[in-house]
Formats: C-alpha cells, sequence, structure tokens
C-alpha cells in the first residue's frame, strides 16, 4: 500500500519516487499546493476506490498520515 | 482513456508533452469555478490524437477580463456555473419575488452580451449551456433556479455569433449519472464541482470540435458488407435470406444503420463498400433488394473482390485521395478488425456490437467523428465532385500524354479577390487542406474576416471547373503585404484537383497581380508537416531562390522582375475583379 502511495503522490507531484519518504510533508514538494492535493485526493481516491471525509482531506498533510488514513478506510 | 486513471493520464501527458512536436493548440479554460483537472485530461486525450494542446486555466472566477485577455487562443471554453453566480445563489433566489428574479436575469443577459461581445474575435469558443441539474434534481414543481436557466439559454441561443458553440452538459450526466459526474464534497470545500470521471467525458464530447478545427474530421465512412450492413452472409444465405428490413426482428438494426449512412452522405461524408465477396451478388442488393436503403450513386467507392481489406483500403485511399487517418473502416468480423487494426492503426476501426440492438446507438457516436465545424455548400456538393472525379480519371486513360489530357478537360479558373460571400469556405479549406498545403496554417472564420478587411492581405480564393463540372471553391492564396515586400502567408489547393498544373496557372496570377502593385519582391515559405511532402519542392519549380534551409521550413524569395511565367495554355484564368 506505501509503495501504491508512493506511485501516486510522485506522479501527481512530479517527482522522483525516491523523493518521498516517511517524513515527507506539504512544504516540502513544490507542487504540493492546495490544488495539487486536491489531485492528490482525487488520484488516491480512484486508487484505492474510497472515498474521503472532508475532515480526512485535511488532515493528509504528510505521507505518514496519508498512509494511516488510507489504511484506516481500508480496514 | 476511459480506463486510465487521473495519475495515469498526468504520467502519460508529461511524456507526450516531450515527444510530440506538433504546433502547439492553446486552449483557455474560463470559469467561476475550480476546474483545474481538466488541463491533464484534456491535454492528453488530444496529445494521443495529434493535436498538441495546451491548456491554460484562466483566473478564478474572472470570466469577463479573461474573456478579453485570452481571445487570442485557438479555442476557448467557458465554464460559467450559475451555481456560482454569487454563494449560495441556488437556494437564496427561491426566495426572489417577482420583480427580483426578473431583475437578476435582465442583469445576467446583460453580462452575457457582454461575454459574446468579448468574445467576438476569438477563433473558436465551446460555451457550456447554463445547467442548474446538480442544485434542482431533486426539486418537485416550480423552481426559480430552473427558470433562470431557461431564460438564461434562452438568451443565449439566441444571441450568440457563429464561432460559439453551446455544449450540453447534461448529455454527460445522462451518460455517466449525476453522482459520478459532481463532487458536492469538494465543491463545499473547495469549489471543484466536477469529477475527473465527468471531465473525461466532457473531453470526448468537445473532441469533434477540436478535431475539426485542426483539419482532423474524418472523411470517409467504409462498410463491410455481410452482417455489417445487413444480416446474414450474402455467398450463403443468398438474396431473399438477408435481412435489412424494419418489419424484421434482426433487420431493423441495420435497417437504421443504413439510413444514418445516407444522412451522413447528404452531408459529404464519402460512403463506400469494402467487402469480401462476388461484385455482381452486392451489386444486385444494391440494385435490386427492396430492403436497402443507400442508394447506388451515394456508395462512392466500392471494394467487393476478395483481396485482404488492408490492400482495398489502402486503394480507397489512394483512389479518393485522402489520407487513412480520415478513413473510418466498420466490420463485424474480429479477424479483419484487428488485422486492419495493426497493419494500419491510421484507419479508425469500428466492430459491429454482438448485441445487434447497440449497433444503432454506437454508429450515432461514430457520425460525431465526421463533424465539420463550417458546414458549406461544398460539403453537400463534394460527393458529387469526387464522383465527376472518378469520371475524370477514366477519362484520363484514353490520352496519351498528361498534357492532352489536361487540354482537352477545358479548365477554367475563376478568381475572387478578398470575397467577403466565402468566408466560411476560406476557413474551412485552412482547416482541411493538409496534401497541397504550403504553410498549413489554420484560420477561423473570424482570422479569415480579419484578414479581408485588412489592406495588408489579399485573400485570393479561386473556383476551378471543367467540361465534367465546377469544383467550387478550390484553392486559396493569402498575400502579405509590406511596403514593395509581399510575403506568401497560405498557398493551398484541395486535393480533388492536384495535377492538372492549376498552381503554376495561379502563380503566374498572383505574380502580375504583384506587379500591377508595384511589388517588387515576394517571400514565401515551405512548412513541412506530416502530409505535404509532395508539395516540398514546389517554389524551386516555379524558379523562386533558395535563401534558407532548416530541419521543417525553407524560405524564398523572388524578385518579381526575374519571374518567368510557366506556359500553360490550357487552362483559361477569369478575373472576377471584385
Amino acid at each position: 500500500m506505501e509503495t501504491k502511495i508512493k506511485n501516486v503522490m510522485a506522479s501527481i507531484f512530479d517527482v522522483e519516487l525516491d523523493q518521498i519518504n516517511d517524513t515527507t510533508t506539504q512544504g516540502d514538494l513544490e507542487n504540493w499546493d492546495s490544488m495539487g492535493h486536491m489531485n492528490l485526493v482525487v488520484a488516491l481516491e480512484e486508487e484505492f476506490e474510497l472515498v474521503f471525509d472532508e475532515e480526512e482531506i485535511i488532515e493528509m498533510m504528510n505521507f505518514k498520515l496519508i498512509c494511516l488514513i488510507v489504511s484506516e478506510k481500508l480496514d | 482513456m476511459k480506463d486510465l486513471k487521473f495519475f495515469e493520464i498526468i504520467k502519460q501527458n508529461k511524456i507526450l508533452e516531450k515527444e510530440l512536436k506538433a504546433p502547439l493548440y492553446n486552449i483557455t479554460i474560463i470559469s467561476n469555478i475550480v476546474i483545474n483537472q481538466i488541463k491533464d485530461v484534456i491535454e492528453y486525450k488530444f496529445r494521443t490524437d495529434g493535436v498538441n494542446a495546451k491548456v491554460r486555466i484562466g483566473e478564478y472566477d474572472n470570466i469577463m477580463q479573461d474573456s478579453i485577455k485570452y481571445s487570442n487562443s485557438n479555442l476557448l471554453l467557458v465554464f460559467w456555473e450559475m451555481s456560482n453566480f454569487n454563494e449560495g445563489i441556488y437556494y437564496n433566489i427561491e426566495s426572489y419575488d417577482k420583480k427580483k428574479l426578473v431583475e437578476f436575469i435582465e442583469a445576467k443577459k446583460v453580462e452575457i452580451d457582454l461575454l459574446i461581445n468579448n468574445l467576438v474575435k476569438s477563433p473558436l469558443v465551446l460555451f457550456n449551456k447554463f445547467d442548474s441539474t446538480p442544485f434542482t434534481n431533486s426539486n418537485i414543481g416550480y423552481s426559480n433556479f430552473e427558470f433562470v436557466m431557461n431564460e438564461l439559454n434562452f438568451h443565449l441561443e439566441n444571441n450568440i455569433t457563429k464561432n460559439i458553440k453551446l455544449i450540453n452538459i447534461k448529455s454527460i450526466y445522462n451518460n455517466i449519472s449525476l453522482s459520478n459526474s459532481i463532487d458536492i464534497r469538494t465543491y463545499y470545500t473547495s469549489k471543484i464541482l466536477y469529477t475527473v470521471q465527468f471531465l473525461k467525458d466532457y473531453t470526448n464530447l468537445i473532441a469533434p470540435f477540436i478535431m475539426s478545427a485542426n483539419g482532423k474530421a474524418k472523411k470517409a465512412l467504409i462498410f463491410d458488407c455481410d452482417n455489417t450492413l445487413w444480416k446474414g452472409v450474402l455467398g450463403e444465405d443468398g438474396f431473399d435470406k438477408i435481412e435489412m428490413s424494419i418489419n424484421s426482428k434482426n433487420g431493423i438494426y441495420f435497417n437504421q444503420v443504413q439510413k444514418l449512412a445516407m444522412n451522413l452522405s447528404k452531408k459529404g461524408v464519402i460512403i463506400g463498400l469494402c467487402s469480401k465477396n462476388n461484385e455482381s451478388d452486392v451489386q444486385n442488393v444494391i440494385e435490386n433488394h427492396a430492403d436497402f436503403k443507400i442508394k447506388n450513386q451515394s456508395i462512392l467507392i466500392k471494394k467487393v473482390n476478395w483481396l485482404d481489406k488492408v490492400t482495398n483500403l489502402q486503394n480507397i485511399s489512394k483512389e479518393l485521395n485522402i489520407g487513412l487517418d480520415s478513413i473510418v473502416f466498420i466490420d463485424d468480423s474480429s479477424f479483419e478488425v484487428n488485422h486492419v487494426k495493426s497493419q494500419l492503426p491510421q484507419v479508425e476501426v469500428i466492430q459491429v456490437p454482438e448485441k445487434l440492438s447497440e449497433y444503432p446507438a454506437l454508429m450515432n457516436k461514430v457520425s460525431n467523428l465526421f463533424y465539420n465545424l463550417s458546414n458549406t455548400k461544398e460539403d453537400t456538393l463534394r460527393n458529387s465532385m469526387y464522383s465527376d472525379n472518378l469520371k475524370r480519371k477514366s477519362h484520363q486513360k484514353k490520352y496519351k500524354n498528361i498534357d492532352a489530357y489536361l487540354a482537352s478537360l477545358g479548365l477554367v479558373v475563376e478568381v475572387s479577390k478578398d470575397d467577403q460571400q466565402n468566408i466560411s469556405r476560406i476557413s474551412q479549406m485552412t482547416q482541411k487542406t493538409n496534401q497541397f498545403n504550403l504553410t498549413t496554417k489554420r484560420y477561423t472564420e473570424n482570422d479569415v474576416k480579419q484578414f479581408l478587411e485588412s489592406s495588408e492581405h489579399i485573400v485570393y480564393s479561386f473556383s476551378v471547373s471543367d467540361k465534367f463540372g465546377s469544383n467550387g471553391i478550390t484553392a486559396l492564396a493569402i498575400i502579405n503585404i509590406e511596403d514593395k515586400i509581399a510575403i506568401i502567408d497560405t498557398f493551398l489547393m484541395s486535393c480533388r484537383i492536384i495535377g492538372r498544373n492549376i498552381e503554376f496557372s495561379i502563380m503566374n496570377f498572383i505574380i502580375s497581380e504583384l506587379r500591377l502593385l508595384k511589388i517588387e519582391t515576394l517571400r514565401s515559405s515551405y512548412i513541412e508537416s506530416t502530409k505535404n511532402i509532395q508539395v516540398k519542392r514546389f517554389y524551386d519549380d516555379c524558379s523562386f531562390q533558395n535563401i534558407l534551409v532548416s530541419k521543417s521550413q525553407s524560405d524564398y524569395k523572388l524578385k518579381i522582375i526575374d519571374y518567368k511565367p510557366t506556359e500553360i495554355n490550357y487552362i483559361k484564368l477569369l478575373n472576377n475583379g471584385n
């Protein structure tokens, strides 16, 4: 699941895979602005076939939290 | 694209952006909602189809200013959403009294007029019709918001200029459902109204306009026969057993497809056959079967034989003088469909669906591929002109050399200068002509209008006829004048009149005109495209001096005084002198 998320993030933010690690957060990537964030949400929803709540969308501020929220959703 | 996920589209689009070396087609989205996700979807879709689309998203809720700022984009898409006219309008408006409602509508009409006026010089605008559905769908009874929608759409339909086409968003809701189209959650948090699925469907909906504007509309619809134009196999079931009657269970679908083909033929689409059958058997059906609805003279080309379909389609392309990428081919057999797909990837191949009830609707969709931005008189005439052309070709065989043949044709070229009556035909030629086109510059009707009005441009259009009939306006030259220098901006001829040395006669004429205008130097360029190799040496043949050669362009210069006219005495040139 973490690899899938990394893949999605790399495509959406136009960076290499290794630029995304456990500590990656919104400020680290140039394209991770508010629009980029919505693109990420859409892409993750498609990839994992789920729908996030508004709260969760706001909470997904870094890679760790994204993994956490996605895994909670999938359970 | 349907099956690609959004992040895959983004990824693939990045790759295409680097690889595709076609001229840019600039699209600007002007909108009062957040719609940034459309950028990659549109760019990806059209780059895969060979149009190098570059999308710019205008500022959020800045429609009026953006419509002026970006009016020179090749294409503008207008997403003016009622739901965001102002915050919460969809609920507030239901409490308006009649006076306030009328005032609101009148004020919006003024804004619409202003916008239309701002857009008047834009080459092409796709304007989404106003739609209240996401917010009124569950209402029963009367709704002010819906009333506003109807009033504004009515006003829009009655006031748009020719360069604006209205897009019916509702058809997407019908296609993929409202809940798959709208994400109300992201609308409340960030004014993103539409889902990626909607944006994909929208992109397909507008594709015919964009393909047509880029000279990529399809031209010929070629049918297999057995189980494609009728149910059954003619060679086995026989004349009496094949079904295509409106009264037969299996035949009705084929009846409808035949009628659809007839309608397309009337709009100028070439209808043809490519079938493994005995020619006389099929001809017998066409001429004598009471249920066969396509008229014999509407089928412009027939390849009914036992050759393979790839060879036949190649011959069709050669004989009609159209590119393989202008052809749509329909067959029921997976073998044939895959064979053609693998050997001729340029051809759009459609397979008759297994569930025959889906066949007419599929063909209805296919007919969009032939959409033409400027449907002019020439289109309906075109079919009779193509068949005149085939007559000419058989006539050709009797003469010993080509000059003797050309001399026998009685060719007449009529010139019109800055002809206001034929703006749409002139624009259409720049958009559709690929082979004999020296610079392949595409112009909209608005562009042409500006050329006609400007004193720095001369637009010559040429109408060609011979003893077999008239080809209508089939050649065009746009000349820019800068003091003593003239530049050939555009020089093109329809493929229907290629091979008659008309181009040299036209060049003689242009130069005699420039002499009268006291022009001293004429400059010109050949800009290479994937389809215009045959005219690469045209200016060399006209004895222009080649002054610069780069990878995809050659520039030429000619001192008017040095020009030696090509001797052609069998073409009569009439100058209408307007």
